[in-house]
């Protein structure tokens, strides 16, 4: 059963960046949404790019986009320099479902605490979803996994269904449909509208929670 | 006094095709140039000489001429890569040697001569040699670097010697173009009736300055030893480069990464002292049963890690299949660089870009370096030319931000949406099989690409739309069109 929790903060509240450093192990997204560092988190749905450029943009350090040349090749850095550092991201093409699992694998497994988002273009297994688990967890970074299929039993910590919601501020449904300790939960979240020129990473974060059922 | 000699390699393209063993010279053959917009002669061999063909011919009067012809396109490149071979080879007959480009060499072989047995002896020796490599060759030995160059392109002998002191009176009876001068300067000098360098001495040095220019007398002067006009020698670029023959074969993963080792330790522990890096390593394996095995690795940045090589090729080696064994193995660093010392790993940012460095190398490695992208701002409107990606490797990541909220993905092409129910933008359309249906929209936003340079000069029209379904995308249309088709060109976070 889904436990549905409803959370409500605001604007001002949230937690500063610098609290993150006390705590490096877990990533927060504002709103109490928290992800563990050296974890993979599965994300699916419709706003799963949002969620993930939000988690990668609370990382903070060098980010690796790994997918097939028809995700790779739709990614717009004017659209993502809202939220992120575009000059820290690197971009990886991989031509098979082999190379892309490899690439992932070394990615999260490399030193340094890479923050590594892997473009799924279908379904993980459990054997490989464990060996990114354990890559992540050597690495200390973070594995955002795009699942466009559908998501089986795997080894990530989270899994999240992401999806936009028509409002007059752009908005999301987050909802966590799975969490190895239990922290399931349904996030409404805004954004601030468009973005203007100048700002940076942080100030996206600053989104507002509503409640919702 | 200084000695110089000239090596003059006439037939240079030539000879380098002779030595790939290419069959086409024994018949009458040519290498040819574009210049302008017209293919010319640049040289031919001798039986298309004896068939009446000429250097700086176009090709069509040649083929006009002898209708046997067979030609092959310069290959400037691969020329100089030869020519650089040989000024390696030179170290041989003197220490001090210097490039004279595109076809020549220049040594200074002060002190030198007496090795060989004397000036003339040493320049039969070099002919000797150079035809040994199947290199035909002209020789000069002068005491100015401007004779013996006129008198290896200009003497009467395969080996032409100006003996010292008496270099302007070898000089006097070769024609004036030997001095290099430009060919418009020699047919103004032969319409005035000097056509030998003997000429030139009988005339004062301020008339013909004054009638032709200082360039005139400067090479003059220098080619007779009036100025200076020294050889400035350079050495050949070192390669860096070990091999190691076994005398017994080996097969085992380990001991081949022992033999890596020892080789890389040998090439960076040189590159290190010479503070310097390679970008790539290549290693040839070769197997007993097999032949050679060519593998090759990259860098994001100079490197002379003997670790970082045996790291990257540790997944190369472990693809390679030995049977029988192999024993001899030669490891070389190409694409040199310098190195510019700085305080390595110390500070967190330092750390972080060297790991960042070293994912880049792995992930390159394996999947290419060309599959290893950063975006990259360009200066232009249009939404999918305002980026482009780049290789990461040797590349530094900047951005400049745009200010126009766009899309965070973009559809190139744009994707085709079916309108069910019209409208500016369309009330409900259907795009990848689903339906949507518009619940605000914003816009348009024209944008018109620049006629001159895109290949789809259609004005364009953007319309952020919300849909009810819950996705923002962004709808585009061509308001020129006759048919109001609408696309789906992005969509927003």
């Amino acid at each position: 059963m889904r436990q549905v929790k409803m959370r409500q903060a605001e604007l001002q509240n949230l937690i500063p960046l610098g609290a993150i450093l006390h705590r490096p192990k877990a990533l927060d997204l504002g709103a109490g949404v928290q992800l563990r560092r050296g974890r993979t988190h599965e994300v699916t749905g419709a706003g799963a790019d949002m969620f993930a450029v939000l988690a990668a943009a609370a990382h903070e350090q060098s980010l690796l986009w790994i997918g097939l040349h028809r995700d790779i090749a739709t990614l717009n850095p004017v659209g993502l320099q809202a939220n992120l550092k575009v000059e820290q991201m690197i971009l990886v093409e991989a031509v098979s479902r082999g190379e892309l699992l490899w690439a992932a694998d070394q990615a999260l497994r490399a030193p340094g605490g890479f923050c590594v988002i892997l473009d799924m273009p279908d379904t993980l297994s459990l054997k490989e979803s464990r060996r990114l688990q354990l890559a992540a967890e050597q690495g200390g970074g973070i594995g955002l996994i795009l699942l466009r299929g559908p998501a089986n039993t795997t080894a990530a910590q989270t899994r999240w269904d992401c999806q936009p919601v028509c409002a007059e501020q752009p908005a999301w449904d987050w909802i966590c449909l799975k969490g190895k300790n239990g922290e399931t939960g349904r996030w409404h979240m805004t954004g601030k509208g468009p973005q203007k020129r100048g700002q940076n990473a942080k100030d996206t974060l600053h989104m507002a929670t509503a409640a919702s059922a | 006094m200084p000695r110089i000699l000239s090596i003059w390699l006439p037939q240079l393209p030539l000879d380098r095709l002779t030595r790939q063993g290419d069959t086409r010279l024994s018949g009458a053959f040519a290498v040819i140039a574009e210049e302008g917009n017209a293919w010319r002669l640049v040289h031919a061999n001798d039986a298309a000489l004896a068939a009446g063909v000429k250097a700086g011919q176009s090709l069509a009067d040649a083929r006009a001429i002898c209708p046997d012809l067979l030609t092959e396109p310069s290959d400037p490149v691969r020329e100089d890569l030869l020519l650089r071979a040989l000024w390696r080879w030179a170290d041989g007959l003197s220490p001090r040697v210097a490039l004279d480009p595109p076809d020549g060499l220049l040594l200074d072989i002060t002190g030198c001569a007496h090795l060989f047995g004397g000036e003339v002896e040493m320049g039969h020796e070099a002919l000797t040699r150079l035809s040994d490599l199947q290199i035909q060759t002209q020789i000069g030995i002068a005491d100015t670097k401007g004779a013996a160059q006129a008198l290896a392109r200009f003497g009467a002998r395969e080996v032409s010697v100006a003996q010292p002191g008496q270099t302007a009176d070898a000089l006097a009876a070769l024609p004036v173009a030997a001095l290099a001068l430009p060919d418009k300067m020699v047919s103004e000098l032969a319409r005035a009736g000097l056509t030998t360098i003997g000429h030139l001495y009988q005339q004062k040095s301020a008339e013909l300055a004054r009638r032709f220019g200082l360039r005139l007398t400067r090479q003059l002067g220098a080619a007779s030893g009036v100025e200076p006009d020294p050889v400035t020698p350079k050495a050949a670029d070192p390669t860096y480069a070990a091999r190691m023959t076994l005398p017994e074969p080996i097969g085992f993963l380990e001991d081949l990464e022992n033999v890596l080792q020892r080789l890389a330790a040998q090439i960076c522990g040189r590159l290190e002292n010479d503070q310097r890096g390679a970008r790539r390593f290549q290693l040839t394996v070769r197997c007993v049963d097999t032949g050679d095995h060519h593998m090759g690795i990259g860098f994001a940045r100079p490197c002379s890690d003997p670790e970082a090589v045996l790291r990257q090729f540790s997944h190369p080696l472990s693809k390679l299949e030995i049977e029988y064994g192999a024993d001899w193995f030669r490891l070389s660093a190409e694409h040199i660089e310098p190195i510019r010392l700085k305080q390595g790993s110390f500070g967190e940012d330092a750390k972080r870009a060297d790991q960042r460095l070293i994912l880049i190398e792995t992930l390159g490695n394996r999947l290419g370096f060309d599959h290893i992208r950063i975006f990259h701002p360009r200066d232009n409107h249009v939404p999918e030319h305002e980026f482009e990606q780049i290789e990461a490797a040797g590349a530094s990541p900047v951005w400049q931000a745009a200010p126009r909220p766009r899309p965070i993905r973009l559809f190139t092409p744009p994707e085709f949406a079916q309108v069910e129910q019209p409208g500016r933008p369309p009330l409900n359309f259907k795009w990848r099989r689903m339906s949507f249906t518009t619940d605000r929209a914003h816009g348009p936003e024209r944008i018109t690409p620049r006629w001159y340079r895109e290949d789809d000069p259609r004005t364009r029209d953007y319309w952020r739309v919300q849909t009810q379904e819950g996705r923002r995308l962004w709808l585009l249309t061509y308001p020129g069109d006759e048919t109001e088709d609408w696309y789906v060109a992005g969509e927003f976070p």
